[in-house]
């Protein structure tokens, strides 16, 4: 598992989204394939940014690569605990007239990755996605 | 890197990634922007919830003027962040 500490502020983004592309370009993944990963790290990221209270100056991701399958653990510390396993689900059929900002993000990385946990512990969270890349 | 592209009255093109760092600087581009929208995005490589609450307020803005806002020649891994959303069934794309 390689782990990398970026800020918790927006400008770390571009940051990320190039960690999350090096390391799935040095073990052959598609283009599709790391966008979809691109877009979780995105998602999560800036979920903690925005929502997580308080928190350390820096974040932890970390990117595990046994293939077929994709790991990525986002970390936070001394935050409140926020479970984005059991954030409800955006009611989609809300008219776009009447929608609101919001809510989408955690939506979009539950339905690409395959799977998420959400552990706390002693004022840190963290959140594991895997997905399986490719065939 | 986003950028917005004016290809002629009423049309313009979304180029790059509309992510999180790229929305604000977006929303303030579109803020401007009255009338029926055509958005060509056979460019647009990425886009995020960020971006996805970018085009919720263009939209709203626009229609509530009695516009509407079509996407066309979406590249397939965009649509699918669309479908994802239910943004499929909601906004005009062709």
């Amino acid at each position: 598992m390689v782990e990398r500490r970026f800020l918790r502020d927006l400008g770390a983004l571009e940051a990320i989204m190039a960690f999350v592309r090096d390391f799935l370009s040095q073990r052959g993944a598609s283009r599709d394939a790391t966008l979809d990963v691109e877009l979780i790290a995105e998602e999560l990221f800036t979920n903690v940014v925005r929502h997580a209270r308080g928190g350390a100056r820096e974040i932890a991701l970390a990117l595990d690569w046994r293939a077929p399958m994709l790991t990525l653990r986002l970390r936070d510390f001394g935050v409140e605990r926020f479970d984005v396993t059991r954030v409800p689900a955006p009611d989609l059929s809300v008219p776009l007239d009447s929608r609101r900002p919001g809510g989408l993000g955690l939506h979009l990385v539950r339905r690409i990755a395959d799977r998420v946990e959400y552990e706390y512990r002693d004022g840190n969270s963290s959140v594991t996605v895997t997905k399986r890349l490719g065939d | 890197m986003f950028e917005i592209r004016r290809l002629e009255e009423g049309r313009l093109q979304m180029v790059g990634r509309l992510d999180a760092a790229a929305a604000e600087g977006a929303a303030e581009a579109f803020r401007g922007l009255r009338g029926s929208l055509i958005l060509d995005c056979s460019e647009l490589d990425y886009i995020s919830s960020a971006g996805l609450g970018v085009l919720i307020e263009l939209y709203q803005r626009v229609h509530a003027g009695g516009g509407t806002v079509t996407l066309v020649r979406l590249v397939p891994r965009v649509h699918n962040v669309f479908k994802y959303a239910g943004f499929d069934r909601l906004l005009k794309i062709e």
